[in-house]
C-alpha cells in the first residue's frame, strides 16, 4: 500500500514507514531517549528531501516523548521551575535554528551543517556514553555505583548574576546556566531534529548538579516543548512538515516504543547504556563515511524553489 | 492561343505551389487522452495517451515512415540551482553552483525517430525540441564561461533523467494507420504538481508542416489538495495541528498501554 505524501511531494510505502517508525521507537523505548538522531538520517536515507526529514523528525520526537514525561510528572519528578527556565531559552534557540535551516538552505549548505552536527554530536557524545558504561558494568561487578553528584559544589558558577531559587531541585543557582543549556539544545534540535536529551541530561547532571531522580523527567518535560515549538516553527518558516508522513511514524513509533520500555526493563541500566553508545556510534561513523568518500555524482539539483 | 495557354498552366502551378497542385495541404490534429490528472493521495504516476491524426495523409501504410511526428509534454517553467561538490579537506562540500531562471519543470519528448534525424538544430532550438535544445539561462553571474554552463546544463539535465521527470523516447510515436499516431507519455510519481502543455509537430523531410497545442492540468485533488493548501496557506495552524496529532497519539498509547495499578 502506497501513499503520497502532500509536502515531500512523493509515494511512498506505508507498510516501510511504520515499520521504521515502529523500530525507532522500539530503540527510543528502549534507551529512554527521543530517537529523533536515528529516524531523521534513516528517513533521508530513504528518499525524503532532508529538510523535510528533519521538520517531520522533530514532531515524533514531540510524540514520542509525552507520554514518558506525563508518567514522570505524575511521580513528581519535574522540576517545573527549572524546565521552564530552560524553556525560555530552548524557545529562543529553536527559532534561531529554524532560521539557520533557511539561510543554510537557501545556500547549499543544509546537508553539510546536519552532517557535521551528527557526526560531531554523536561521535562525542556515543564515546562519553559508551565509556561511561563499560566503566560502570565493570564498577559494579567489583563495588557498588558511585555517585556522581557532589551537592552544592557549582565552581566557577557561583559567580554568575540572576541566582533564583529551584526548591524542587533544592538549587540556588544563577538563571544563566540554564537558559544557555535551554537555548543550546533548541538551536541543535531545530537544525537536527532531535530532542537533545543526550546534551540535556550530561549538561543537567554534570553542569547544574540537578539530583538523578528529576534530570529525566524534567529534560522529557523540556524536550515535549521544544520538539513542538521546532514543528511549528518549521512548518512557518520552512513548510517542510509533511502531516501524512508525521502520522505514519508516529502511529509506528508510539507502539514501538510501548515495547521498548517493556524490552529495557528486562536488560541491565549498563548494558544499555554501551548498547545505545555503540549505536549513536555507528550513525555518526555513517555519516561520517559519506562525508569523506567521493559521492557517485558530484552534481545536485535543487529545483524547488525557496526550499532545498 | 497556344502561348496564353502555357501561360495559364504556369500561372495555375505558381498559385497552388507546384506540382501537387490539387491535392489539400496535410496537418495534424492531436489531443490528450486526459485533461485533468488527479494527484490524491493515490497517486502512484500515470501515463497519458496523446493522439492524433495527418490530415490529408498520402502516407501509403503506417509503416511507410512518410511523416514524422515530435511530441513534447512540457511542465511549468521554474528556476532550478544545480551545485557542485569538490573535496575540502577531506569532505565533500558543494562549493560551486549555477542557477538557472527558468527551466521545464518535467520534459518528456516522443518522436517517430531520433530527432536529430528529424530535423536541423537551428529547428529544434527555435521550437525548444530535444533536452539540447531547451533554452536555459543561468541567471545571476553572468560572467561564466560558456564551458561552465553547459557542464552545469548536461548535470541538470542528467539529473532531471534519474529523476524520471525528463524523458525521451526516440520512437515513442508509432503510426497505427495511414493518418493515425499515438504515444504514451509516462507521468512518474514525483512528476512536478502544475499545468502540462503538449505540442505536436508535424514533419516531413525536415519541414513543418503543423502544429498543435493542448493543455493537460496536473493538480492535488482530495485530501491532498486540502492538506497542501492547508500547510501554505495557514502555516501556523497546520503546524499545530500536527504538534496536537503527535501529542494525543503519545498520550493515547501511554493510556492504552500504562500497567495496571
Amino acid at each position: 500500500m502506497t501513499l503520497y505524501l502532500p509536502i515531500a511531494e512523493m509515494s511512498v510505502s506505508v507498510i516501510a514507514f511504520l515499520a521504521l517508525g515502529a523500530t525507532v521507537g522500539f530503540l527510543s523505548g528502549l534507551f529512554g531517549v527521543g530517537g529523533g538522531f536515528l529516524l531523521a538520517p534513516l528517513l533521508t536515507f530513504l528518499g525524503i528531501p532532508p529538510g523535510v526529514a528533519v521538520a517531520t523528525s522533530t514532531s515524533h520526537v514531540a510524540a514520542s516523548s509525552v507520554s514518558g514525561a506525563m508518567s514522570q510528572y505524575r511521580r513528581g519528578n519535574v522540576d517545573i521551575k527549572l524546565a521552564s527556565v530552560m524553556l525560555a531559552g530552548g524557545v529562543a534557540g529553536s527559532y534561531v535554528g529554524v532560521a539557520f535551516v533557511k539561510m543554510l538552505t537557501v545556500r547549499g549548505l543544509f546537508e553539510l551543517t546536519v552532517s557535521l552536527t551528527y557526526v560531531i554530536f554523536l561521535g562525542v557524545v556515543g564515546t562519553i556514553i559508551l565509556i561511561e558504561g563499560i566503566n560502570s558494568s565493570r564498577k559494579t561487578r567489583t563495588a557498588g555505583s558511585a555517585s556522581v553528584r557532589k551537592p552544592g559544589q557549582h565552581g566557577w558558577m557561583e559567580h554568575l548574576p540572576f541566582k533564583m531559587r529551584f526548591p524542587r531541585s533544592k538549587l540556588y543557582i544563577s538563571a544563566v546556566p540554564p537558559v544557555v543549556i535551554g537555548t543550546f539544545v533548541g538551536f541543535i534540535s531545530a537544525i537536527m531534529g532531535i530532542g537533545g536529551g543526550f546534551v540535556m541530561i550530561p549538561a543537567m547532571i554534570y553542569l547544574l548538579r540537578v539530583p538523578t531522580v528529576l534530570v529525566i523527567g524534567t529534560s522529557l518535560f523540556q524536550i515535549v516543548f521544544v520538539s513542538a515549538t521546532a514543528t511549528v516553527l518549521h512548518a512557518v518558516e520552512n513548510q517542510t512538515v509533511d502531516i501524512v508522513l508525521a502520522t505514519i511514524l508516529i502511529v509506528g513509533g508510539v507502539f514501538g516504543a510501548q515495547f521498548g520500555t517493556m524490552a529495557g526493563e528486562k536488560i541491565r541500566g549498563e548494558h544499555l547504556r554501551v548498547l545505545l553508545g555503540a549505536l549513536i556510534l555507528l550513525v555518526a561513523a555513517r555519516m561520517a563515511v559519506d562525508l569523506a568518500i567521493k559521492p557517485g555524482d558530484l552534481f545536485s539539483l535543487a529545483s524547488t524553489p525557496g526550499a532545498f | 492561343m497556344r502561348p496564353f495557354l502555357s501561360a495559364m498552366i504556369v500561372l495555375m502551378f505558381a498559385m497552388t505551389g507546384g506540382a501537387l497542385a490539387d491535392r489539400p495541404k496535410e496537418n495534424v490534429e492531436a489531443d490528450a487522452s486526459t485533461r485533468q490528472v488527479a494527484i490524491t493521495s493515490s497517486f502512484t504516476g500515470t501515463e497519458i495517451l496523446v493522439f492524433g491524426t495527418v490530415e490529408n495523409s498520402v502516407q501509403p501504410s503506417p509503416e511507410a515512415g512518410t511523416y514524422d511526428i515530435i511530441v513534447v509534454v512540457e511542465g511549468q517553467p521554474v528556476p532550478a540551482v544545480v551545485r557542485q561538490k569538490s573535496r575540502v579537506a577531506g569532505i565533500w562540500i558543494n562549493t560551486s553552483s549555477m542557477h538557472f531562471a527558468v527551466v521545464p519543470s518535467y520534459y518528456a519528448i516522443a518522436s517517430t525517430r531520433p530527432i536529430d534525424e528529424i530535423a536541423d538544430k537551428a529547428f529544434l532550438d527555435a521550437h525548444q525540441i530535444g533536452f539540447d535544445h531547451i533554452r536555459m539561462v543561468p541567471s545571476g553571474a553572468s560572467d561564466a564561461d560558456a564551458a561552465a554552463t553547459e557542464t552545469f546544463r548536461q548535470a541538470l539535465i542528467r539529473l532531471k533523467e534519474q529523476q524520471r521527470v525528463y524523458v525521451k523516447r526516440d520512437f515513442g510515436v508509432t503510426f497505427i494507420g495511414r493518418s493515425l499516431f499515438r504515444s504514451t507519455i509516462a507521468l512518474p510519481p514525483n512528476v512536478p504538481v502544475g499545468p502540462l502543455t503538449a505540442r505536436v509537430y508535424l514533419l516531413k523531410e525536415g519541414k513543418l508542416l503543423g502544429q498543435y497545442e493542448s493543455r493537460v492540468g496536473l493538480r492535488r485533488e482530495g485530501i491532498e489538495r486540502f492538506i497542501h493548501n492547508f500547510a501554505i496557506s495557514q502555516p501556523l495552524a497546520y503546524g499545530l495541528t500536527t504538534v496536537l496529532l503527535a501529542v494525543a497519539a503519545g498520550l493515547a498509547a501511554a493510556f492504552a498501554f500504562r500497567k495496571p495499578a
